[in-house]
């Protein structure tokens, strides 16, 4: 048996590994691409799967988010074209004892009204306006919050004037408000 | 995905804290109190007060406040960025219609280090007034004052970024009577 045949091919070959070299040559390796069955689909995982649904997420959040801000705005705005509707009230600035009566129970009674669900889309053009009188209930408001201002006010000056302790000018210039 | 919570089983746990971390400690930072203890004072008092704007209504009212008007737009200027301004009063006929444990139920949130109590005045005679502010940073982010007087008892709870100073000198714009000490002018000859 002739080994330089087995090593690198050089010499006489042996018939006998010839034979063996013809069978088994069909099984040589072959550089030529995987063919696959035609009845088998490849599984292909997509990649971008994780990625759309965060973005989905994020943005069924962010919608979320963009109606629930709509609410927030849409609804004193309904309250107050509800209020600016009544026929009684003057556009100019009312006092504040006319104001105060029963104003809850206006907002309410105009909210639940069926009629007043249409004023949604009016209330945007309404709203585009450049000036609009100021509402009964953004009035009340002003009023409210400087009430509640002057009694922080007027307690935080207490409290700094008893700090301080009493001067004769203090107690003789003290009057009752209200 | 699936990968990042094989290869960090805990992550979900992570996830979970940071979402729900920030959202305890802005709760704990608020300095909103609850002053629903005291309602039950209505009942007794002969005149209660119970104002309470939140953010919202501050900005529907901050609106109409006229720029041009200097006082105004100093209001406005101070409301600014408030995120809500709570006041409860009541004026009593007798003497002693609240309790100390009606005062200690809004004392006790307002324990340090998210309040710090800047004025305490204790009176027999007038009654006492106490005065906290919550700090982020140096930035007043709230203030509370409790006036616990004989037959009225005031709490005023403003949450968001106060001007103290401003705020004090609000007495005597619009309409708000002045009740502080006279100004102690040099008086000129001829007024002498």
């Amino acid at each position: 048996m002739n080994e330089e045949y087995l090593w690198d091919k050089s010499g006489e070959p042996d018939p006998e590994i010839q034979h063996l070299e013809d069978i088994l040559g069909g099984l040589r390796y072959q550089p030529k691409p995987l063919e696959l069955p035609t009845d088998i689909q490849p599984h292909r995982r997509n990649r971008y799967l994780p990625l759309l649904a965060i973005a989905a997420t994020l943005l069924i959040a962010l919608l979320a988010g963009v109606v629930w801000l709509r609410l927030q705005t849409h609804a004193p705005a309904q309250k107050l074209e509800a209020v600016n509707e009544q026929p009684s009230v003057p556009s100019s600035s009312p006092s504040p004892e006319a104001v105060v009566p029963n104003k809850p129970e206006k907002v309410v009674q105009q909210s639940i009204q069926p009629r007043h669900r249409e004023l949604v889309a009016s209330n945007v053009r309404h709203r585009t306006q450049p000036a609009a009188a100021p509402s009964k209930e953004a009035l009340l408001a002003k009023e409210q919050l400087m009430s509640a201002l002057r009694i922080a006010s007027e307690k935080l000056n207490l409290a700094q004037r008893k700090a301080q302790g009493p001067t004769p000018n203090q107690i003789r210039n003290q009057h009752k408000i209200g | 995905m699936k990968s990042l919570f094989h290869t960090f089983p805990r992550t979900p746990l992570l996830v979970a804290l940071l979402v729900v971390l920030p959202a305890i400690t802005a709760r704990a930072q608020d300095p909103r109190i609850q002053l629903t203890h005291l309602d039950h004072l209505a009942t007794r008092a002969s005149e209660t007060v119970d104002l309470n704007f939140d953010e919202r209504l501050i900005l529907a009212a901050a609106k109409i406040f006229n720029d041009k008007d200097e006082d105004e737009a100093q209001i406005k200027k101070l409301i600014t960025g408030l995120k809500g301004v709570y006041v409860k009063s009541f004026e009593f006929e007798n003497d002693n219609e609240y309790s100390s444990a009606d005062v200690d139920s809004i004392r006790s949130q307002l324990r340090e280090p998210s309040w710090t109590r800047l004025v305490n005045v204790k009176s027999k005679k007038d009654g006492n007034v106490e005065v906290y502010i919550s700090l982020t940073g140096s930035q007043v982010n709230g203030l509370t004052v409790i006036s616990a007087e004989a037959r009225e008892l005031t709490i005023v709870n403003i949450v968001g970024p106060v001007d103290l100073e401003k705020l004090a000198k609000l007495e005597g714009k619009l309409g708000i009577p002045e009740l502080g000490v006279e100004s102690t002018k040099p008086k000129t000859k001829n007024e002498q």
